[in-house]
């Protein structure tokens, strides 16, 4: 009944942090130095959602955790933000709108995810989910400075989180919120593939770190 | 079984009976199959019956009007198989282009056979464009990267016996498989009797390197041992291997997989390379020396002097004779002009 009032207020809250921390701290680092530590960040969640996924499948249950499962998306699952995107619209994004796309993604992503059934199967699979959550707001985090070292505005509208859709009541069917929580994840996972290939790109285009790096690994 | 008055398929195996066209049952007439006479024991009135029928009975059937030698019936026999379940693979080596999806039967048919594909993504259906070469594939670009919902391919076989089909499911990133690296060579390098350089390019399939970087996997051993050496490389088409036993020959091999996603190409080519020696003083019974053409040059190098226009016995040392003679002569022009 209420938990979505309560869920969409711990959101809004929780979504405003990101946003404080990422003003100091990264301009030291060369911009270059900052898209790769982000870089290895999305690759090592990815990582660890491989795990972590497995384990909340397993606990959704079949036929959530079966390797084939492959539901068609029903038009509730649309809230969750989308990796998927037109081959030449997304090789044409400017560095700017690459950022900040990923980083509207995961703000709304660990929102979500922090959303995830309080009371989720172990003690170790809320654990699991928690260390997740910290590590993917220090990715949000990350990519907060790469923008702020680039000189790029943060996007405006992330702080008011996810809002709970409109006309859709607390889900009474445990079938659907299970069915919210596999696309969340799959939607997370995607991101994780697709962020790796935006910060490849955008690693390309920062040339001082990429010479820095060269540099280091001729032993010079 | 299917009729046709010109071609008829039977399932190997099957009891077979022919009718010689509009003729009674019990009219006298002859058969024969591809021009031969059939004996009499395999007629039952005008009807042909061939029992448990092989491959080797496939072939022309006709049947003559007993007295006047008419040719009242001619068919086409064929023995084969239904399909089995087909083997299909589908893979992306020019990710993020598209993939291709090929597939075979795992035993003969003997039959013709028609192959259908459908690929569904979502409520999508897309179309999988058929290659002329190699026949039994088909290739799709996508129309969408990083997409969440998976792509199901299913492959039907048809044939006149029956049919059959399999169908794979997979998301985009689990399919990408670079092809291997190509142009793999490897150089000793001069007065480094330990070293090996090995250099390679990005698998011309590949369509987009620089967005989508590739990472490799070297690996390499002297011939006489079993045991590979590995070095994976997350950058850069070369590198130098500085642990090679000195004058042993080498193979050596190189793989390519996307940086982030999908799974190892297959081993390139392999290549041979023995690391430079000093002039040898004295062969032994070492078959390699013998045997190898294109880097027994390095054994015969001359030892290193200071002398630098020398003929240039390799194409190493030849390069550096080159870039000496040039420079000296640059060095000797800008004087002149200056």
């Amino acid at each position: 009944g209420d938990s979505w009032g309560i869920f969409a207020f711990l959101c809004a809250a929780l979504c405003h942090l990101p946003a404080v921390p990422a003003l100091n701290g990264t301009d030291e680092l060369g911009a270059g130095q900052s898209i790769q530590k982000t870089y290895d960040l999305t690759r090592y969640l990815e990582h660890q959602l491989r795990t972590l996924a497995g384990t909340y499948l397993n606990y959704l249950g079949p036929p959530f955790n079966e390797p084939d499962f492959n539901p068609p998306r029903l038009a509730r699952a649309e809230r969750v933000p989308s990796a998927t995107v037109d081959l030449e619209l997304w090789r044409g994004l400017t560095d700017n709108a690459r950022l900040a796309a990923n980083y509207r993604a995961y703000s709304r992503l660990l929102c979500y995810l922090r959303g995830l059934d309080g009371q989720a199967g172990t003690a170790e699979l809320r654990h699991s989910l928690g260390h997740f959550c910290s590590s993917l707001q220090g990715l949000v985090v990350s990519i907060a400075g790469v923008m702020s070292s680039l000189g790029y505005p943060l996007p405006a509208g992330t702080a008011t989180g996810p809002p709970a859709p409109a006309g859709t009541p607390a889900t009474p069917n445990d079938f659907l919120k299970k069915m919210d929580d596999f696309w969340l994840l799959k939607e997370l996972q995607t991101w994780l593939w697709r962020s790796a290939k935006d910060f490849n790109r955008l690693k390309k285009k920062v040339p001082p770190a990429v010479v820095t790096l060269r540099l280091e690994a001729r032993g010079i | 079984s299917s009729t046709d008055s010109h071609i008829q398929y039977e399932r190997v195996g099957a009891d077979v009976t022919m009718k010689c066209g509009s003729m009674d049952r019990d009219a006298t007439v002859t058969w024969t199959a591809n021009g031969t006479d059939i004996d009499d024991s395999h007629l039952n009135g005008s009807y042909l019956v061939l029992k448990h029928v092989d491959l080797t009975q496939s072939g022309q059937y006709s049947c003559y009007e007993g007295s006047s030698w008419h040719l009242k019936y001619q068919t086409y026999l064929r023995v084969g198989l239904p399909p089995k379940e087909p083997v299909l693979m589908c893979r992306s080596n020019n990710y993020p282009k598209g993939f291709y999806c090929s597939w075979h039967l795992p035993s003969p048919t003997y039959i013709p056979n028609s192959f259908n594909i459908s690929v569904i993504h979502g409520t999508r259906e897309m179309i999988c464009e058929r290659d002329i070469l190699p026949k039994n594939r088909c290739h799709i670009r996508y129309l969408q990267l990083f997409s969440t919902v998976k792509y199901k391919v299913t492959l039907t076989v048809t044939n006149a016996l029956g049919k059959n089909s399999t169908t794979l499911t997979f998301d985009e990133f689990t399919i990408v498989k670079p092809d291997p690296p190509e142009s793999v060579v490897a150089k000793p390098v001069p007065n480094n009797p330990r070293r090996l350089e090995v250099s390679w390019q990005n698998p011309s399939s590949w369509p987009d390197p620089e967005s989508f970087p590739l990472k490799f996997f070297l690996r390499y051993r002297p011939l006489i041992l079993d045991q590979w050496q590995h070095v994976e490389l997350s950058d850069g088409t070369s590198h130098t291997i500085t642990d090679a036993y000195a004058g042993k020959e080498y193979i050596i091999q190189v793989a390519a997989k996307d940086n982030d996603i999908g799974t190892w190409s297959d081993w390139s080519v392999a290549v041979h390379a023995t690391p430079w020696m000093e002039e040898p003083k004295h062969l032994t019974t070492e078959a390699q020396m013998t045997e190898t053409t294109s880097t027994s040059t390095s054994s015969f190098m001359p030892p290193p002097t200071t002398k630098i226009c020398d003929r240039g016995a390799r194409v190493g040392s030849g390069a550096v004779a080159v870039c000496w003679t040039a420079g000296l002569v640059l060095a000797a022009y800008s004087v002149f002009f200056i």
